[in-house]
């Protein structure tokens, strides 16, 4: 049993960014995050509006700061099962941990049990661009920075533990249950990107060259896949770039409603990123409204605007694969009241947000309340 | 001796290795004098090349490191830190930029970008030969707040610091609390009003008999520094004696002959010289307003405790730390501007929603009913040449929540939205749509090609170029339009020179990172929140407040604070006592003290900022900056600009 002050939910800046509160008033706080590392999603992105800073740059100090925090534990690969309260109002928490099936007191982080293993997946932390290995360190800024190994990939064919100089490969690890008290909960579960699959018009999944904003966030991060912009189809460097905003937000017929409030802003900065990557590109924006609303923002958008990236008001309708891979978007173009069609090399769904689902299962009896859009109220 | 030195040169990525040769520069740097090791690493702010750097001081060993990466304002604390894992002092290391001012500010010229950073990392290990172990400074923290502005943001931070155990000055500048939501009606998503919020908040502040509340109050003047500031207030009286007789005022109220503009109204009605705002406004004590009191003594025949000769009062506060939830003001249109204040069924979003506030059964306003409203969005916000060039995020929300209520409540059926693009973000998107399918048209414009509004009779006329509709010309008339006015800041202008708070380029308080640091002035110990910062709407005000209130908690709670040690020291036999540095100081951090050798001058740590004015001003060079001495700076020269 291990008696904390405040249990976190997640490994996200959010959950971070009160960890570190906490902790600097002298609280005792666990973490638990599901992934391999903590981070979240910041750690994945490149740049963030409007201010331009690299976002690992930030990110990065804080995540240090928490895994060496000596008020703070963290425990990665891991998930609360159950969550109930005794009569005293105390969270009794139930926390699975899944092994990484290497040893962390003995992984050094050099990568050999990498270059060894002979299985490719996948890599989901590129958001399947490339691909990974089955015994692997998730990405190169992770923390902690420690193997692991994707058991239902893995053929168990032992390379790795013979690669494995400290001998820090073992299979024969079994889920931990750890048991954990706690005075207060914080749930920073983060949220859930849109699955573009579900707007079939749009070709997400089907089309090589429909990529979600995501997947063109991370060509744009420093430790980006191909060291530039590529459409995945047949690496192509891209000339006619097209976003379509809205992917899944604002929506009732994908069962979203709302505005992501994200999603314009970072498509605006993802346009701004493209042009320095890729300076002779071209850069359509298909929107509804801009939703440039917070401090700075409608000045970035401005800013988008003179560097000449095209914003076309109009709904699409529907995206069709040409045989060379291009893409012809068929949309309504408002300003002029006609429906118009044209081709692009590469388009990105600028995806919207949607809670995680489930979360709020885990505590019994009792339920936290969900709004009608089912994220916690 | 000369110190054994490790060099890190960070690629940032790619934000510096773009443009620096970053090995080039490694091969130069590793046959530097004193360097023992020069590595170059992707990211040295990750937590797998601090371990690497841990391990290379205790393995070498070091005796100082320099890392060449971003701005010191980003990591200068990360890699302390790491020194000091290490083992070293942590003034043992040194930052050099080659980020900001190297590789983004010369991206067009590479190979001069590369010598640049040679030479900015050879003054880098200049300084740290130079640098001597240093140990903060620590300095006690009264646990008190002054928070100034009682709205919303305000007494959310004091209800919650009071209960945290802090003591709370809440300083408010009008004679009653609330802010700007005590005006507002019934508000989106909830459906509270203002007044109930405020009413609801305004009991518990008084319940605590911690949060010490001032009304009509002003800073005069504030010195020291964090830990303890010491602000002067002037409170100006209400002229008024509690308990009052609450007959006996009314009927004061009724005898004052003098009839001025009411501006919690936003003037769309009048009051008295003596007056409170709503029934349950609070402090429940009216006051006399005696910008516009003639003294005439009506009133003193009904009530007996009401006193003119009250004086304004001057009072000292001591606090820790100062928050500032000090608001915003509505955007007051030019004269001509959409007809405002040439035709008179033009006004603005805020009296539109108070003009809501003050109707019953009917909507009617200049004597006659309403029957078709038009709103023109963007008034004073977006502007991509003028001088509010932000959105003002709040009123789309709130416009379209007003045009609801007044179909909902009052059955006006006819109700047009001249937009530049909605911005209903978030779950606010479900009022858009509930005022889509309710009846509302919605045209849209350009900034451009503004709507032409003219009086038409009684009526308003306006005619736009619909972008919805493929730029056709569309004319509606209508009986009153509403401007949605955005929010500007409040001109606070003493505010800003006493407390010296940093303004954004929209003129609102700026914080140090919008992102990671959103409630932290560049001035240490001093916070914001609320529309003080920027544009917000109740819910973003008050999460913001309870930021402020981590952050502030977290430094009062400790009973001292660590400050930096690079503060000016005087070296006692060559000091002349001339009192030029005195003269010198912005900070009345140096005095004259008297040793056995005569008068010499000596530094009062709590209010040195280590600016370093005083080194310029010393005759005798008798006074440094701990960790930045004019031997090091001259020795950080000479290694940038030899050979």
């Amino acid at each position: 049993m291990k008696e904390v002050d405040v249990l976190v939910i997640g490994g996200g800046i959010a959950g971070i960014e009160s960890a570190l509160n906490l902790a600097n008033t002298g609280l005792q706080v666990l973490i638990v995050e599901k992934d391999l590392s903590i981070g979240g999603r910041m750690i994945h992105l490149s740049k963030v509006f409007p201010t331009l800073d690299c976002a690992a740059c930030i990110t990065t100090p804080k995540v240090s700061e928490a895994a060496r925090h000596p008020n703070i534990t963290i425990l990665t690969n891991s998930r609360v099962m159950h969550v109930s309260q005794d009569e005293n109002k105390l969270f009794l928490a139930r926390v699975e941990q899944k092994p990484r099936y290497v040893i962390s007191a003995l992984c050094t982080g050099c990568q050999d049990c990498e270059s060894a293993c002979p299985v490719v997946v996948n890599d989901e932390y590129q958001y399947d661009l490339v691909g990974r290995k089955v015994a692997f360190i998730p990405f190169s800024i992770a923390s902690p920075r420690i193997a692991a190994i994707d058991i239902d990939h893995c053929i168990l064919c032992g390379a790795c533990e013979k690669a494995c100089g400290p001998g820090a490969i073992d299979f024969t690890q079994e889920p931990e249950q750890v048991m954990i008290t706690a005075k207060s909960i914080i749930m920073a579960t983060g949220f859930k990107l849109f699955d573009p699959n579900n707007i079939a018009r749009y070709g997400g999944g089907r089309f090589k060259n429909v990529v979600t904003s995501m997947q063109m966030e991370r060509q744009l991060v420093p430790t980006r896949p191909f060291n530039t912009v590529l459409r995945p189809g047949d690496g192509k460097m891209p000339d006619r770039i097209a976003y379509v905003l809205c992917a899944g937000s604002r929506d009732a017929t994908v069962g979203n409603p709302i505005c992501s409030q994200i999603c314009c802003m970072y498509s605006i900065k993802q346009a701004q990123l493209i042009l320095g990557a890729l300076p002779m590109a071209d850069v359509t924006v298909y929107f509804l409204h801009v939703r440039a609303f917070g401090k700075g923002f409608e000045e970035f958008y401005q800013q988008a605007k003179m560097m000449d990236v095209s914003f076309i008001k109009g709904k699409v309708g529907r995206i069709r694969e040409q045989e060379n891979g291009d893409l012809l978007i068929r949309y309504e173009d408002i300003a002029s009241g006609h429906v118009k069609e044209a081709s692009h090399d590469l388009v990105v769904l600028s995806v919207g947000i949607l809670p995680t689902s489930g979360t709020e299962q885990i505590f019994e009896p009792e339920q936290p309340e969900l709004d009608p859009f089912r994220f916690f109220r | 001796m000369d110190k054994r030195i490790g060099v890190y040169i960070c690629q940032c990525g790619s934000n510096i290795s773009d443009w620096v040769d970053v090995e080039k520069v490694r091969e130069v740097i590793r046959e530097e004098n004193g360097v023992v090791l020069a590595r170059v690493t992707m990211f040295a702010c990750a937590d797998s090349a601090q371990k690497e750097i841990v391990a290379d001081i205790q393995q070498e060993p070091l005796d100082a490191i320099v890392v060449a990466s971003c701005s010191p304002k980003l990591h200068l604390y990360t890699f302390r830190s790491v020194a000091e894992r290490g083992g070293l002092n942590p003034f043992n290391y040194v930052q050099v930029n080659i980020r900001e001012q190297d590789s983004w500010a010369h991206s067009d010229q590479p190979t001069q970008a590369t010598q640049k950073a040679i030479r900015l990392i050879r003054a880098g290990i200049a300084k740290v030969q130079q640098a001597e172990p240093l140990t903060p400074v620590m300095i006690p923290v009264d646990n008190t707040i002054a928070i100034h502005g009682a709205g919303v943001a305000g007494m959310r931070a004091a209800l919650e610091l009071a209960d945290l155990g802090t003591t709370v000055y809440l300083i408010e500048k009008e004679h009653f609390v609330g802010g700007r939501v005590a005006q507002w009606g019934k508000m989106s998503v909830t459906n509270q009003t203002g007044e109930e919020i405020v009413t609801e908040m305004y009991r518990q502040v008084i319940q605590r008999p911690t949060i010490h509340l001032f009304t009509g109050a002003r800073i005069l003047s504030a010195t020291g520094s964090i830990g303890k500031f010491t602000l002067k207030l002037k409170l100006i009286p209400r002229y008024l004696n509690p308990p009052c007789d609450a007959i006996g005022l009314k009927k004061a109220m009724e005898a004052c002959p003098i009839v001025v503009d009411d501006e919690f109204n936003f003037n769309l009605t009048k009051r008295k010289a003596i007056f409170h705002n709503f029934k349950s406004e609070f402090p429940a004590l009216p006051v006399i307003d005696m910008n516009a009191c003639t003294r005439c003594g009506e009133c003193l025949q009904f009530c007996t405790q009401i006193d003119l000769d009250q004086q304004e009062k001057i009072i000292d506060l001591q606090v820790g730390s100062i928050l500032l939830t000090t608001g915003f003001n509505p955007y007051e249109p030019k004269p001509g501007e959409f007809g405002y204040r040439e035709i008179p069924s033009v006004i603005t979003l805020q009296q539109f929603k108070r003009l809501l506030e003050l109707s019953k059964g009917e909507f009617r306003f200049g004597g006659k009913k309403i029957n078709r409203v038009a709103f023109i969005y963007c008034v004073g916000s977006r502007e991509v040449e003028g001088e509010h060039k932000y959105c003002a995020r709040y009123c789309c929300t709130s416009a379209i929540h007003a045009a609801l209520q007044l179909r909902e409540e009052f059955h006006v059926p006819y109700i047009y939205h001249l937009t530049r693009g909605i911005r209903t973000y978030g779950k606010q998107e479900i009022l858009y749509e509930q005022s889509s399918v309710a009846g509302d048209v919605y045209f849209q414009f350009v900034e451009d090609d503004p709507p032409n509004v003219e009086a038409s009779g009684d009526h308003v006329k306006i005619t736009i170029h619909d972008l919805l509709t493929a730029n056709q010309e569309v004319s509606v008339t209508v009986d009153l339009l509403v401007l949605v006015t955005g929010m500007v800041p409040r001109e606070n202008d003493e505010l800003e020179q006493i407390l010296k708070v940093p303004l954004g380029r929209d003129r609102f308080y700026n914080e140090v990172h919008p992102k990671l640091r959103p409630v932290e002035t560049v001035l240490d110990g001093v916070f914001i929140a609320g529309c003080c910062q920027g544009p917000r709407n109740i819910h973003e005000s008050v999460s913001s407040s309870l930021a402020a209130v981590s952050k502030i908690y977290s430094l009062l709670n400790k009973g001292e604070i660590q400050l930096e040690p690079t503060l000016a020291i005087v070296n006692p036999d060559t000091c002349e006592w001339c009192g030029k540095c005195v003269e010198g100081c912005p900070f009345d951090a140096i005095e004259k003290a008297e040793t056995d050798k005569g008068f010499v001058a000596r530094v009062i740590e709590s209010n040195c900022k280590g600016c370093g004015m005083c080194t310029i001003y010393c005759p005798t060079e008798a006074i440094d900056i701990k960790g930045f001495t004019n031997q090091g700076i001259r020795s950080m020269i000479d290694a940038m600009a030899g050979d």
